[in-house]
Formats: C-alpha cells, sequence, structure tokens
C-alpha cells in the first residue's frame, strides 16, 4: 500500500489487490487503514516516479500507434489514451489489438483495464467502469446512460455536489435541460459530457508529436545487431518514400525507435541538411546515428518492433535525386549540393550534431564577437571584405591571456613581453588599433582597448592589447595576448 | 653490385641520367596517384621546378609541420594559404573542410574567420568539424575525401603513422582532391605523403609605412616523392594573394647551400 500526504494527514494513495480485500479504500487516512489490517505494509507514494514510470510507457505504447498521450491530472494520471483509428487493422481488428496490447502489458506484470471507443471519454468511462467493451460508433448514449456519475472524470467538489443533487447515473443527466447546469457548474459538468458525447472536442497531448509519415514492423525474431536494423530501416523508409513521392516532400528529420523486447524505447532523432528520398541515404544515416549511439544503446534481448517516422518535411521537387547526368549546370549544381549535403549529415550523425558548423561573421568591432560559429544546416552567410588597415589573426583565443609587457611609456607600443613563461623581444610593432568597448552591453565603465600587432625577433606574429586607456579609465593598464598570425 | 663500386665514367653519367629520368616519368604512372589529376603549380618557377611535373599533385597527401612548436601558427598559415590554392575559386560551389582533433590547435586558439580572408581563404566556404579523439578526426578526414565532395581537405592530426598515412594518400588518389594535414614539430616519422613542409615564421612585408602587406615563411621542402627537396623564403601579398619569392633568398645561389645539398642527394 502506498501512503501520500493531503493537507498533513498521511492518506492511501494507492493499495494492491490483498490490501483492497481487507477492505482499505484509497483516500482513507492512514491511521483508519492500519486500524483495518495488521499487516499492512505502508510505502510513500513517488509521484514523479509515477509519472516517469507512465510516459516510459506511453513510449512503448507508440508500438501500436504514434498517437500516445498519457492521461494528464484530470483524468487521474493513470493510464493512456491511444488514438488507433486507422492502426487497429494492422493488428487484425480492434478486438485483437486490445487482447494483444492486454496480454504484452499482463507479460510487463500490469493488470489493465481497457476499452475501445469514439471519444477519449467514453473510453475512459468504460475502461473504468466496463472493461473490455468495444464500443461502436453511435452506441454511446446506450451504453453509457447506466453508468454512474464518475465516469464523467470531474472533480471531486463538483461530483459530491452531483451526489447531493441526486445524480447517480449520467442517463438522468443527458435529458435534462441544460441552461440550469451551465448557471450552476460553470463549465466543467457540460464539458465533460459534451466530450464523452462526441459533441466537443478533446484536446490530447502527445507524448511525441504526431509523425507526418510513419512506418512500423513487428518481428517475429528479436534483432540487436546494427545491420539487421539498418536493414529492417531500408525496408521501411521504402514504405515511407512512396507516400513522400506521391505528396512530393522529402523527409527532412526522422526518429527511429527501437522496441526493446522488456518494453523499453529509444527514440533516435535524426535532422538532414536537405530533404530527400533516398532510401540508401537514410539507411546511412541511420547506421552512423547507431554507430554513435552504441555506447548508450543497450539491445538488451532484442528488439521487437522497430519504427521509422519523419518528423520534419520539405517540398521536394520530383526527379531531383535520379539527376546523374553532370554536364548540365544546373544539374550538376544539384547533384553536388546533394552529395554534400549527405557528407554533411553523416558527419553530423556520427559525430555530433554541434562538432559540425560554419563560421558566420557578426556586424561587432569586438574581435571575440566579430564571428560565430553556426550550425552548418543553415547555409553559408556572405563574408565582408577584409580591411588592410585593420589586420586580424589567424588564430583567436577564446579568453585573451594575460601578458607581462615593458613599454618604454605607458601609452606607447610594448617593447619586450612576457608570455607563457617566454620573454619575447618586439622587433616591429604596429599599432596602435583602438577598439572601445560596446557600452550598451558591457556598461559605461568597460575599458577600451589598444591593440598591436607585434613580431618579436624570430618573425612571429602576436595581437597583444592594452586594457584601459592610461591615466584616463586606469592607472595600471593590464596586456593581453589575443591572437596570434601566421 | 660491381657497377656501384666503380667510379662512374662521364658516358655512364649521362646514361644515368637518362633512365632516372625516365623513371621520374613514369613512376607516378606506375603508383596510379597523380596520372589522372594534373599538378597545380605554385606560379614560382624556382619552386615548381622542384615538385614532379612542375606543380603541387591534387590528388595526393601533404603534410605541412612547424619547424619548432611556436611556428605552428605560421605553419597553419601556410597550410591555408595552400588550401585556398588548392581549392581555388573555380569551384565556387565546393566547401572546404578543416577537421580538427581537440587537442591539435587548442593551444594556440581556434581558427578566426576575418584572419583566414588575408591568406585568400573565404571563411564562408569553410566547414569546421571539431571531433572529440583522433580516431573520429581520422574517421572524419577519410569520409570527407572518399565523398569527393570538397575542393580540399585540411586536418590538424598529432598521430599519423605510415599505414594511416598510405591510407590517407589513397583515398585522396581515388578521390582526386588534395588532403592537407598539420603535423606536430617533432613529427618526422616515415610517410606516404606526396610532399612534407617545413615551415618557420619569417619577418613580414612592410611597406614603406611599417605596416604588413604580405606574411613571409620560410619554405623547407622536406620530402617530395618525385621531386627534390629545397628551402625558399615564400610571401602571400595580403592585397593580390599571390605567391612570390622573397628578396633575399630569390638568388639561386643561396639554394644550393651544403645543407641543401645534401638534402637533394638524399632525394636522388
Amino acid at each position: 500500500m502506498l501512503a501520500a500526504d493531503v493537507a498533513g494527514t498521511p492518506r492511501v494513495a494507492a493499495a494492491n489487490a490483498a490490501a483492497e480485500a481487507d477492505g482499505i479504500e484509497i483516500g482513507e487516512a492512514l491511521a483508519d487503514a492500519r486500524a483495518k489490517s495488521e499487516s499492512l505494509q505502508v510505502r510513500a507514494a513517488n509521484p514523479t516516479a509515477d509519472d516517469a514510470a507512465l510516459r516510459r510507457l506511453a513510449l512503448w505504447a507508440t508500438r501500436y500507434t504514434p498517437t500516445v498521450a498519457p492521461w494528464d491530472e484530470t483524468s487521474g494520471a493513470d493510464g493512456l489514451f491511444l488514438d488507433v483509428a486507422g492502426a487497429a487493422h494492422l493488428f487484425g481488428g480492434e478486438a485483437a489489438l486490445i487482447s494483444d496490447l492486454e496480454q504484452r502489458l499482463a507479460r510487463f506484470g500490469l493488470p489493465a483495464q481497457l476499452a475501445v471507443a469514439e471519444t477519449a471519454g467514453a473510453a475512459w468511462a468504460l475502461a473504468h467502469f466496463r472493461p473490455a467493451t468495444i464500443l461502436a460508433a453511435g452506441a454511446e448514449r446506450a451504453a453509457l446512460a447506466p453508468l454512474p456519475i464518475e465516469a464523467l472524470r470531474l472533480s471531486a467538489e463538483t461530483r459530491r455536489t452531483m451526489r447531493q443533487l441526486g445524480f447517480r447515473r449520467i442517463g438522468t443527466l443527458l435529458d435534462k435541460p441544460r441552461a440550469p447546469f451551465v448557471a450552476r457548474f460553470r463549465r466543467e459538468l457540460l464539458l465533460r459530457l459534451d466530450q464523452m458525447m462526441g459533441r466537443a472536442a478533446e484536446p490530447l497531448a502527445f507524448i511525441q508529436p504526431p509523425p507526418v509519415y510513419h512506418s512500423l514492423r513487428y518481428l517475429l525474431e528479436p534483432v540487436g545487431a546494427q545491420d539487421a536494423i539498418v536493414a529492417i530501416v531500408s525496408r521501411l523508409m521504402q514504405d515511407i518514400v512512396h507516400a513522400l513521392t506521391r505528396d512530393g516532400v522529402g523527409a527532412r528529420g526522422l526518429r527511429l525507435a527501437l522496441y526493446r523486447v522488456d518494453g523499453d524505447v529509444k527514440n533516435l532523432d535524426i535532422g538532414l541538411t536537405q530533404a530527400t528520398r533516398s532510401v540508401p541515404l537514410v539507411a546511412r544515416l541511420i547506421a552512423l546515428r547507431l554507430e554513435r549511439a552504441t555506447r548508450t544503446l543497450d539491445a538488451g534481448f532484442g528488439f521487437e518492433a522497430i519504427g521509422l517516422a519523419v518528423t520534419a518535411v520539405e517540398r521536394l521537387e520530383p526527379g531531383q535525386g535520379e539527376l546523374i547526368d553532370g554536364f548540365e549546370e544546373a544539374g550538376a549544381d544539384a547533384w553536388l549540393d546533394e552529395r554534400c549535403a549527405a557528407l554533411i549529415d553523416g558527419l553530423r550523425q556520427r559525430l555530433d550534431p554541434h562538432c559540425v558548423r560554419r563560421l558566420a561573421p557578426v556586424a561587432s568591432h569586438l574581435p571575440e564577437r566579430a564571428e560565430t560559429a553556426l550550425a552548418v544546416a543553415d547555409g553559408p552567410l556572405p563574408w565582408p571584405m577584409p580591411d588592410a588597415a585593420r589586420p586580424r589573426p589567424l588564430l583567436l583565443f577564446a579568453r585573451a591571456e594575460p601578458a607581462e609587457v615593458m613599454a618604454q611609456v605607458p601609452e606607447g607600443p610594448p617593447r619586450r613581453f612576457r608570455w607563457r613563461g617566454v620573454l619575447h623581444g618586439v622587433a616591429k610593432a604596429q599599432g596602435p588599433e583602438r577598439i572601445a568597448a560596446e557600452w550598451w552591453r558591457d556598461g559605461a565603465h568597460a575599458p577600451t582597448r589598444d591593440y598591436y600587432l607585434v613580431e618579436d625577433e624570430a618573425g612571429r606574429r602576436f595581437w597583444l592589447y592594452r586594457e584601459g586607456l592610461y591615466a584616463r579609465e586606469t592607472a595600471a593598464p593590464r596586456w593581453f595576448v589575443h591572437g596570434l598570425f601566421a | 653490385m660491381p657497377s656501384s663500386s666503380r667510379p662512374i665514367s662521364g658516358q655512364d653519367r649521362a646514361i644515368r641520367a637518362a633512365i632516372v629520368d625516365e623513371l621520374r616519368r613514369r613512376l607516378p604512372r606506375m603508383e596510379g596517384a597523380g596520372a589522372t589529376a594534373r599538378p597545380l603549380p605554385f606560379g614560382l618557377a624556382a619552386l615548381d621546378r622542384h615538385l614532379p611535373q612542375g606543380g603541387l599533385t591534387l590528388g595526393a597527401l601533404h603534410e605541412v609541420a612547424p619547424l619548432a612548436h611556436g611556428d605552428t601558427p605560421a605553419a597553419f598559415g601556410f597550410l591555408v594559404a595552400l588550401l585556398a590554392r588548392l581549392a581555388g575559386p573555380a569551384h565556387r560551389a565546393r566547401p572546404v573542410l578543416l577537421v580538427s582533433s581537440p587537442r591539435a590547435l587548442a593551444d594556440h586558439g581556434r581558427p578566426h574567420g576575418h584572419g583566414l580572408q588575408a591568406l585568400a581563404l573565404d571563411p564562408a566556404r569553410l566547414i569546421l568539424v571539431e571531433t572529440r579523439n583522433e580516431t573520429q578526426a581520422l574517421w572524419a578526414v577519410e569520409e570527407a575525401v572518399r565523398s569527393a565532395v570538397p575542393a580540399a581537405v585540411a586536418s590538424a592530426i598529432g598521430k599519423l603513422d605510415l599505414k594511416i598515412s598510405q591510407r590517407l594518400q589513397l583515398a585522396a588518389g581515388e578521390a582526386g582532391l588534395p588532403l592537407v594535414v598539420l603535423r606536430p614539430a617533432q613529427a618526422s616519422e616515415a610517410s606516404a605523403a606526396a610532399t612534407r613542409w617545413r615551415i618557420g615564421a619569417a619577418e613580414a612585408a612592410r611597406d614603406r609605412f611599417g605596416l604588413m602587406v604580405g606574411t613571409r615563411w620560410t619554405v623547407r621542402l622536406e620530402r617530395c616523392r618525385n621531386g627534390r627537396t629545397g628551402e625558399w623564403l615564400v610571401e602571400l601579398d595580403h592585397a593580390t594573394h599571390r605567391f612570390s619569392l622573397a628578396a633575399p633568398l630569390a638568388d639561386p645561389a643561396l639554394s644550393r647551400r651544403p645543407g641543401a645539398d645534401a638534402a637533394r642527394r638524399r632525394a636522388g
């Protein structure tokens, strides 16, 4: 039995079959429960772990249909909605589907109450009060009328008031005029009633955004080897390609779902630089992604089902992938773009998406802010022409490194400097190039910098700066090495 | 063999020279690499003379190493300039890849886009690939080369033994695209690379106001397959992006120093 604190009193949050046999009810005070049963074992309820477990179960349930919504707080947070429209025939009908689901859940040691209905509200009511019902469309009224008011998913307060008013069955509510209920109960009661009867829409928060295209394969024998997974993915992608071609789109995002025998689900997301319908490319990217994931991916006893979903699509003109004659200018360019995107995607999948980047210019005078590294998928940005009067180093330190500098006059160029423990004599110094701080970001008192391009006696070139204007901003300016020239 | 111990007479010498010339012509074809790709000349006659077929082989592995650890920025700069030349402006759409493992350049900061421009490389073409370790870096390099998509591939790799270099050289030869690798200063192991350049920093070219207008390097061609070694003082003009031989060493007499001679004999 699990106990949780409700308003300062420990109360029964959940009880197993043995406890229920002793007459213990959910919601009663722990002291009362202890009085009823001597051998009661009490554990603290852990709602966070419950949520996580429900989420895991919801992910697992995506093996039946990609649209799975765990119940929210108002529905009890102890079950799942599965939108099986269009998925039931894969299992040989709704009855076969729920019996398969029940068997699998039983194998996990989870007793379940299942029901199928046209609306989420009706399914919830039936699962609670008439489990294993499969309700045909249009039969809601007859089937639901005899159910108690509790089947409406109402708040405890509304439920109590309804009981006091003498409403015990849903049927007694269905024929009553609506206006008095609206005045008395605001929205909740009628909304739940309408949702159950299919007169109002009920938004469901799916655990994953429903994919646009989706293909799933159940395996007779669980697989664990990487090449077996890749071979199956190729077949799944072939299924999806027909739909993609028909709609004139290509995949920009893919999600591979691996359903382990013990109910665990692994999701791998793959982003593409360019829309594609190419089966070999997808198979290759999946292979590379699996290679990266080998350390975290534990196949256990194998995967019993594998699903591939297209999560993002983009228009793709037909036939682009089949252009091979590289002599036409436009064709060659498109072909090269495609190969380039394939290379970049391959690197991103095998290494890490953040590892492959492109430099982009930023309009800032401060060298460390003048460029940024962008994800390569964004495409190149044009760079401004370099200014010969403002030389920039080839290599820039992310954080300027302090240096000890000896100068003839405090505001003059350096004569000698010590950096990383080595003393360099300055042969030539070019500068200063004065770069003011960005007061709108760093504040009015941020120091100004004077940059010098310094060449030491060995011909090595450094980019040094003095922080703070002597006598005006600071009495003891500090020096830093910010970059290195070729 | 008896012939090698005998002093070489004038006639023998001529025959031998002819045989060596013939071998030089045939070797690249026999090795498979470089036969299809035409070489890219530096535009410096004195330097191109030392390279096989008068230029840098495109489909090949080239190594760039600094003279000392402190010359790494100079060596990287030479690599960037070389890369820009090898990638060329003709293949506008094709990117240039720079693969680096975390410790390869860490001591010397990160490549700065605005600084690449001075060395003729358009940063918009550059794709940076930063890997977690050497193994991944090698994988990424080979992947990029084999795809034949980039105009050129560069990499900063610490470890490069004969076997890996043969593998990379083969990949570059098959794809016909240049692969330039930055090596640490202490690198001296055998490698299958077509060339190894030893780069040192040199006093920059300045205009009469003392402003830097060009980068100079002491460039030593340390190893060159089917070519000859040599040493020059090379300058890259920041405005025109052209290589030139800096005045002090342009004199051919200077490349005939004892050290250079010995190196050439070794190569021959």
